[in-house]
């Protein structure tokens, strides 16, 4: 595991933002952070990061702690923040070499050029920052937080305040690093974008509520269901179904029939064989997806009754 | 590596220091006033003679205190003495200039940085705060300097034209390069960290531009109590004085380096 955090814990005076955190982080890949704002998603980037101390507990970033060895850890990160900030009288390039300087790079220009281009920044690399879109400047601080090569990426909402077409490109972006073997943490509350983005997902809500990939969670917290979409649905329908052994639950919406089989793979194909044979008009077949967003909620929903 | 950083924040802090249009009107505008006024002391004296002031019981007593400390000034014409006296208070209203500028810079640099957001980013990468915070010191101290040092040799050149013949003999004393090379770079540097605290811990950029006139007080006060006659800065006093500073500038660096919290200003800076 390349980020292993033990117990970690931040109080600011009474307020606790991050309560007993564990979680790991696996080399090359996407871990996301969701949560409520306020959930202690920034704080716990930031731990990791090295920007504030731990209260108590402790995180291990490649084999560094951040808050015994803050530079250290510095050289091997890149930042992303929320609210990306630059010297707006500079321009593009030169706050790219700004930052650059303050690293150990034999090819600072070959890198700026690299990420400038990558960005499709490279025409306007004279212009003033402050002359930047919105999405400009999301794309430069992207180029900024990867000049000096780092091991892990840090990304806090990199999408927030972003309108679609630019949301998607920087989500395009994101998946290429990925790609390229980056270790990425990406803190959002964009349910859609974590789905689309993250091979493992954190829910956190001050304390880690739970970890794991999409497809687990989906397991974990629902029974598969088939959807049985039919021309009418009468009570001698239902009652087949219902008669059926293996059926282990069953729903109405409309046109359609929910049903919880106790082994889809065996039985799904016997059960639209008596659909039919008790004259049901079958449109459509499908599995029924949980989308991330009914997984978070019922995530939350659980814990706010425990 | 250390000295590549300090350079870079050297280098970056210029750069956006000169885009702006207050940076410059301070660096030129301020000079030229301090400078003009003590060149028209010596050029109204020696046209109009300053009659009523050499006259004043004020000046007769100040005049006893500097013919204490330099016994050639009582050799002097009334005339010249005034003009010796007036002159010996630019030794340290000349240090108004580093001051001003140095802590006008720390201000705008830590303020410009709340602004805009950038400290995040800028604290991640591997710059320690000691590299942060003399990069910064350097980058208004210099220019600080320098200009005072060319507002000195303007002076210089003044009062050699507008002045009575050997007045710049009286004037150039040891006091003189201690105040230009030793007192000036220390109070330049304690100034500016003095900024960099203050505007650290402002709420906001009016109020991180009012520690500017605390940070001139004690200068003023060196001024009045020179001019009061109290006490006559001698050399060694003088010497004494720019010591102390440059002492108390490696204390400032320390408490500076402590109070410029890293994780205050990530948690707290809006």
């Amino acid at each position: 595991m390349l980020i292993e955090t033990f117990k970690l814990t931040r109080k600011f005076g009474e307020l606790t933002a991050v309560d007993n955190l564990d979680l790991t982080a696996e080399e090359g890949k996407i871990l996301g952070f969701l949560g409520p704002n306020g959930a202690g998603k920034t704080t716990t980037m930031r731990m990791l990061a090295g920007l504030i101390s731990p209260t108590s507990g402790y995180a291990v970033v490649d084999g560094i702690r951040p808050d015994k060895e803050p530079e250290r850890v510095h050289e091997i990160i890149g930042i992303l923040t929320e609210a990306p900030g630059f010297y707006n009288n500079l321009s593009a390039r030169r706050n790219l070499e700004y930052f650059a300087g303050f690293y150990h790079l034999s090819d600072a220009s070959a890198q700026i050029e690299k990420y400038l281009k990558l960005m499709g920044l490279w025409e306007r690399r004279q212009d003033k920052v402050g002359t930047f879109s919105k999405g400009m400047k999301q794309r430069l601080a992207l180029s900024r937080a990867l000049i000096h090569k780092p091991k892990i990426l840090f990304l806090d909402e990199p999408t927030s305040g972003l309108d679609p077409e630019v949301s998607q490109e920087v989500r395009g972006l994101i998946k290429n690093l990925s790609r390229e073997g980056y270790t990425i943490i990406l803190s959002t509350h964009n349910l859609s974008e974590a789905e689309q983005l993250c091979h493992r997902i954190a829910v956190i809500r001050t304390a880690l509520v739970t970890l794991d990939t999409p497809a687990n969670l989906r397991k974990r917290l629902f029974h598969h269901q088939t959807m049985i979409k039919l021309e009418e649905i009468d009570d001698n329908l239902i009652q087949v179904v219902s008669k059926l052994d293996y059926v282990n639950k069953h729903s109405r919406e409309e046109n359609t029939l929910l049903i919880e089989l106790a082994d889809p793979s065996k039985h799904q194909a016997d059960l639209i064989k008596k659909i039919v044979e008790a004259g049901g008009r079958i449109i459509e077949v499908t599995d029924k997806k949980h989308s991330l967003e009914d997984i978070y909620l019922s995530l939350l929903n659980e814990e706010e009754k425990i | 590596m250390t000295k590549q950083r300090i350079f870079n924040i050297l280098k970056k802090e210029w750069q956006v220091m000169f885009t702006e249009l207050n940076s410059l009107m301070l660096v030129t505008v301020l000079p030229v006033i301090i400078l003009a006024q003590g060149l028209l002391y010596v050029w109204l004296i020696e046209k109009f003679g300053g009659e009523s002031m050499i006259n004043s019981s004020f000046f007769q007593s100040v005049l006893r205190k500097i013919s204490e400390v330099m016994s050639a000034v009582s050799n002097l014409e009334i005339t010249e003495q005034l003009q010796v006296f007036l002159l010996s208070q630019f030794n340290f209203y000349l240090l108004l200039i580093p001051v001003m500028i140095a802590v006008s810079f720390a201000t705008f640099s830590i303020v410009d940085e709340k602004q805009t957001h950038s400290l995040e980013a800028l604290l991640a990468t591997p710059v320690r705060t000691w590299e942060l915070l003399l990069g910064k010191a350097l980058s208004g101290a210099i220019p600080a300097i320098i200009v005072t040092w060319i507002c000195g040799a303007l002076l210089l050149l003044g009062v050699q034209v507008l002045g009575w013949g050997d007045l710049l003999t009286y004037f150039l004393n040891p006091a003189w390069f201690i105040i230009l090379f030793l007192l000036t770079p220390a109070i330049s540097i304690l100034s500016f960290l003095l900024g960099v605290i203050g505007s650290a811990r402002a709420k906001d950029s009016k109020s991180a531009q009012n520690l500017v006139v605390l940070i001139v007080l004690p200068v003023l006060a060196l001024i009045g109590i020179q001019i009061s006659g109290v006490v006559w800065f001698t050399t060694i006093l003088t010497l004494v004085l720019a010591l102390a500073v440059v002492v108390i500038d490696f204390f400032v660096l320390k408490v500076a380096v402590r109070l410029f919290s890293r994780e205050s200003i990530i948690i707290s800076w809006r």
